[in-house]
């Protein structure tokens, strides 16, 4: 097997995910052809040599429908003869781009694959594409209830309480107003610009700096309605009779924030990589996905972690940092908690709490954010891991080069 | 006139009346049935003449549903499919004949005969609450086969669809209109057929929604945006909640209704009639149509036992006025009896009228006068004189013998001549509270359940020297008040209190033995069970329970006593004075959400931890713990014909309806298997599961219960 090397990430900054967002003007296929343009520039990448384009997007429909990887090489500056493929692994697809183009390099059989995600959840709103997930009979035979049901269900199993989670939300500000603060963001998030070159944006809207534990007791928790009065709790006892009643944890100030945004990174063969004159700044190690309780749907995270470490035969210690998704904050509580890992080496620049999460992109954020840390403190090996609708996980293991 | 033939068809004016008319008193959906409409329409779609058809009715009933035993007996799905082709065939072909159609309901309309109704293009009802319309498939295990769930949701909306639907309401014609099951009105037939014609007058070229173009217009929510979709998680939600996953009927409606809604018409009928089929032959739908068609109806026409042609009674008395006593003051005088309620306390009264007065006005459907009538049937008194005369006594009061006996010696004399004294004990036995009576052979048991205004069961049980006419008479008299009975011979508990007894024991047994309660209470449901042991517990109060078991002391052997549960009652109220819901504190805690007293399992169990457990494990034990007591009530003869084990256990004490029954549960899983596991349950928990012998004859002759279907 050969190598999949990464050679260098891009990504946009996250726009607020509504109609008064910095990027609501930017259609996703354009959105996503600036990151591509940006990344070949990047690199001075001659974009004849690319084998394809890999893009994670959830909600294909609509702008974002009809294969927007092939729509947006073509609107983008790359050769003509570059094919796209869009994949959909939910929460998952930016990852899942990335561990797609490693196995397709890494096999042999492709050499050069740029891979990312792109999610406009302003013009494009979740749920848009409908799906069977939630159907009265995918309810009979598993049980499936909105996400945030999900992660106050996780956080009542593992009594996370109210502080424990807005603590961790805090902390989640907190690094990435001071990451923001240090400039480490700068050598990876470029300026968005209209059609004049002038900047839309240029920074991640989302953070609120100064955010504090005794702010965010404040916000009520927002599951709470949906699940007493609408009686969607009832359908988790399903699998989880033994809890009578869920404590509703969760708001906006302690999950993932709405965002749009895109990412790309460059992935090839050593040999093609000499061949192009570009240096490889880390490699993929090993990957793993995993299934997992669709009514609980959160915990994927676990199940892959151990799968990959496995199959990279590591054990936790062997990884210096760590990026576990801020879908919610139960979600890497209940990584940390699992695995003995310390808040300090867990999303150490803020996580999509602070920074948003627009969802078929932020796997390959997440990793970008890997591959940034680890150069900056001089370490050497990064897992990335997200929760995935449908109860799935998905992880990767990174070693700088 | 051969059954085929059955619609008589008139054309006046340019319009066609269809008169169902089959032979016999209705007009019921069979293969007959389906070739005479089918040649019905045929005879006038073609006729230039012709420019509107008005589909009515020779009987009582517009049309009330398919052959039940068709329905019962059949286990082969393609025959079904095809027959449900067949049916949806017939109405497509009236529904799209080209001409108006109007359905007079001067009738009701229920399953297959609303659905006729619904492919016509408009239903007028006769402004009546005597004319019903609905779909109660669901309350027999299956669904509305003949386009039901396909055509209410594009005609009402998926959510008012889904709510008629999955609970199987049946609706008057006056509310009917409000809720749009039917379009309009009328006083009088005249007035229906004015109304029909003018209606077909304005609408020569009607099409049903979903006929007019390929892409129908759906009332609000869409089923088919993402906001319809939403409608559809809800429900799915409020379902579980209320079922516990232990109904496959509403389960597969609200999924029919889903995909149905996303795919043309026609096919979603096709697909309608393939889950039609996959719930019409499971066992579950069997055994529900088991009891809730063949025992129930049996039960209403009395079968099997004795029945008076007149009860005589006119003049009721009810002694204790507390729920019980006021619901039966109100239950007897809303069917025209004089009634006579009296108790010692002013404030009782009060309450009891107070109530009465709260049911007689929910009667809106009748006038004013009515409601009065009804009212002033009723008097409430502190004194023992206007008790004389009374025909029947019916004695409500606490469960202690002494204050019956000390009840009946005081207003027994006052019976009129050949009066019959009834005790509304839940388990006392009733020879033992006839022992001072001056003629114990008038002397029944008439065990009515809380709340008496709804719930339909009334176990009648025969004292050792009750006689005969007097068990007819008050078979006679329950069902003039709308009550369904069993009978049952005498023994304490009787068989309702023994084995709701049983079940809830059970459930304080297993938290003895270290269950989580919580676990406890969902397995219930998860079995079936309507109500979960611990709440009902408390709903009774654990006062009551307390005070049962002292008194229940003296009929049971020490080894048929549940120690542990008995014990752990004892501690709640003597040592913790938790009472129960109504003292605000029991099994669960009631301020702010109810929930599982947090230290229950420890004060129960001391920390034990259970061999085994789990929702499937625990749900097992409670059911078997009150199969094990129907039996030993067959075996001991307090159960007189099998049917009332059924019946009993359904419609009083909320045995798992999915079930049909126990006897039709122990006929599923097996006589044998039962044994079996009866056996292993009583060498490891002891006494209470000893399978009875009967079952053990049963298993070694390879009988069962009821027939097999």
């Amino acid at each position: 097997m050969a190598e999949a090397l990464i050679f260098d990430a891009v990504r946009t900054p996250r726009g607020r995910g509504k109609d008064s967002g910095g990027l609501y003007t930017v259609h996703p296929v354009k959105l996503l052809a600036q990151t591509l343009d940006t990344l070949a520039a990047r690199t001075e990448l001659d974009t004849t040599q690319v084998d394809d384009v890999v893009v994670g997007c959830v909600v294909q429909i609509n702008e974002q429908g009809s294969c927007v990887a092939r729509t947006a090489v073509l609107m983008s500056d790359y050769d003509i003869d570059v094919a796209g493929v869009t994949v959909n692994r939910f929460c998952g697809s930016g990852l899942q781009a990335i561990n797609q183009a490693a196995c397709m390099v890494g096999s042999g059989f492709h050499e050069m694959v740029v891979a990312g995600g792109v999610e406009s959840m302003s013009r494009v709103p979740m749920g848009s594409d409908g799906g069977a997930m939630f159907d009265p009979f995918m309810q009979w035979k598993h049980g499936g209830v909105p996400q945030g049901i999900s992660a106050d269900l996780m956080a009542t199993l593992n009594d996370f309480s109210r502080d424990d989670v807005d603590g961790f939300a805090a902390r989640s500000q907190e690094n990435a107003a001071n990451a923001i603060e240090e400039g480490y963001f700068k050598g990876s998030i470029f300026p968005v610009v209209d059609q004049n070159g002038l900047t839309l944006l240029d920074h991640d809207e989302h953070p609120r700096p100064g955010t504090t534990k005794e702010k965010l007791g404040k916000l009520k928790a927002s599951f709470a309605v949906m699940g007493e009065q609408y009686g969607l709790d009832a359908i988790t006892r399903k699998r989880y009779p033994q809890v009578e009643r869920i404590n509703h944890v969760h708001h906006a100030g302690n999950s993932s924030g709405i965002v749009d945004g895109a990412a790309a990174l460059l992935i090839g063969t050593p040999e093609k990589g000499k061949a192009l004159g570009l240096t490889p700044r880390a490699r993929v190690k090993a990957m793993a996905l995993s299934g997992s309780d669709p009514l609980l749907m959160l915990d994927g995270p676990i199940s892959a972690t151990r799968k990959v470490l496995a199959k990279a035969g590591m054990s936790i210690g062997d990884i210096d940092i760590f990026e576990v998704n801020e879908a919610f904050a139960a979600v890497p509580l209940l990584f940390m908690k699992t695995f003995g890992v310390d808040r300090d080496v867990v999303n150490i620049d803020g996580g999509a709490i602070a920074l948003g999460h627009p969802l078929g992109a932020t796997g390959a954020m997440l990793l970008n954010t890997a591959i940034d840390v680890l150069e900056r403190e001089d370490k050497n090996t990064a897992l990335v891991t997200l929760c995935i609708g449908g109860g799935m996980g998905i992880a990767t293991i990174i070693e700088r080069v | 006139m051969s059954n085929k033939n059955f619609i008589n068809v008139e054309v006046e004016d340019g319009v066609a009346t269809l008169t169902m008319a089959m032979e016999g008193r209705a007009n019921k959906i069979n293969q007959d049935f389906i070739e005479g409409l089918e040649a019905a329409v045929d005879a006038v779609a073609d006729r230039e003449d012709v420019t509107g058809i008005i589909l009515a009715t020779a009987h009582k009933d517009f049309c009330v549903g398919a052959d039940i035993e068709m329905l019962y007996r059949a286990r082969d799905a393609q025959q079904i499919v095809d027959g449900c082709a067949r049916l949806n065939a017939a109405y497509r072909k009236l529904e799209t004949c080209g001409k108006p159609v109007v359905a007079a309901l001067t009738g009701s309309a229920l399953g297959g005969g609303y659905e006729l109704a619904l492919s016509c293009g408009y239903r007028i009802a006769l402004n009546s609450g005597r004319v019903m319309v609905g779909l109660p498939e669901v309350s027999l295990g299956v669904l509305p086969g003949a386009g039901g769930t396909q055509r209410l949701p594009r005609l009402v909306g998926v959510q008012t669809a889904l709510e008629y639907l999955v609970q199987g309401k049946i609706e008057r014609a006056p509310k009917a209109v409000k809720s749009g099951l039917v379009n309009a009105l009328a006083d009088s037939p005249e007035e229906l057929k004015a109304k029909a014609l003018a209606w077909i007058a304005a609408n020569p070229d009607y099409k049903q929604p979903w006929d007019r173009s390929k892409k129908m217009k759906w009332p609000a929510p869409d089923p088919t945006t993402n906001a319809g979709r939403m409608v559809f998680i809800a429900t799915c939600a409020m379902l579980y909640k209320k079922t516990a996953g232990a109904f496959p009927a509403p389960e597969a409606i609200v999924e029919v209704v889903r995909e149905g809604s996303q795919i043309t018409f026609d096919r979603a009928l096709e697909m309608e009639s393939r889950a039609f089929a996959k719930l019409a032959t499971s066992d579950t739908a069997k055994d529900i149509i088991r009891t809730f068609w063949y025992h129930r109806t049996a039960a209403e026409k009395v079968e099997g036992l004795p029945v008076a042609e007149d009860a005589g009674f006119k003049k009721v008395g009810v002694l204790g006025a507390g729920m019980m006593g006021a619901g039966l003051a109100f239950v007897c005088a809303s069917r025209g009896y004089e009634v006579v309620l009296k108790d010692t306390s002013a404030e009782a009264l009060e309450k009891a009228q107070a109530h009465c007065g709260k049911q007689v006005a929910r009667k809106r459907h009748l006038s004013a006068d009515k409601q009065q009538a009804i009212t002033d049937r009723i008097t409430y008194t502190l004194a023992l004189e206007p008790l004389r005369g009374c025909d029947i006594i019916i004695e409500a009061v606490p469960e202690v013998m002494g204050i019956k006996h000390a009840v009946l010696k005081e207003t027994e004399p006052l019976l009129a001549e050949g009066g019959v004294w009834a005790s509304n004990t839940s388990a006392l036995p009733i020879t033992d509270l006839a022992e001072p009576s001056l003629r114990p052979e008038k002397f029944i048991g008439l065990h009515y359940f809380s709340p008496v205004e709804q719930m339909q069961l009334v176990e009648i049980i025969v004292g050792e020297k009750t006689d005969e006419e007097t068990l007819a008479r008050c078979v006679k008299f329950s069902r003039d008040i709308g009550k369904l009975p069993i009978v049952v011979n005498d023994g304490y508990g009787f068989y309702t209190s023994r084995v709701f007894s049983s079940y809830l024991m059970e459930g304080l047994q297993l938290v003895c033995e270290g269950h989580d309660p919580v676990l406890v209470e969902w397995a219930a449901r998860v079995a079936g069970m309507v109500v979960s042991p611990l709440k009902v517990f408390d709903e009774v109060s654990l006062a009551l329970g307390r005070k049962a078991f002292e008194s229940s002391a003296k009929y049971q052997d020490e080894a048929a006593r549940q120690l542990e549960g008995t014990e752990l009652v004892r501690k709640m109220v003597d040592d913790h004075g938790r009472l129960g819901k109504a003292h605000g504190a029991g099994f669960y805690e009631y301020e702010g959400k109810r929930r599982i007293w947090p230290q229950l399992s420890a004060v129960a169990s001391g920390g034990r931890v259970p061999e085994e457990t789990g929702v499937e494990y625990i749900g097992r034990r409670l059911i078997l713990a009150q199969i094990a007591q129907v039996a030993n009530c067959i075996e001991e003869g307090i159960i007189r014909q099998h049917r009332d084990a059924e019946v009993g256990a359904i419609f009083g004490i909320g045995f798992a309806p999915s079930s049909g029954g126990p006897l039709a549960w122990i006929d599923r899983q097996g006589v044998a298997n039962v044994v079996a596991e009866l056996d292993v349950l009583a060498e490891k928990f002891g006494f209470r599961f000893v399978p009875a012998p009967v079952l053990r004859k049963m298993a070694e002759n390879g009988e069962r219960f009821f027939e097999a279907v």
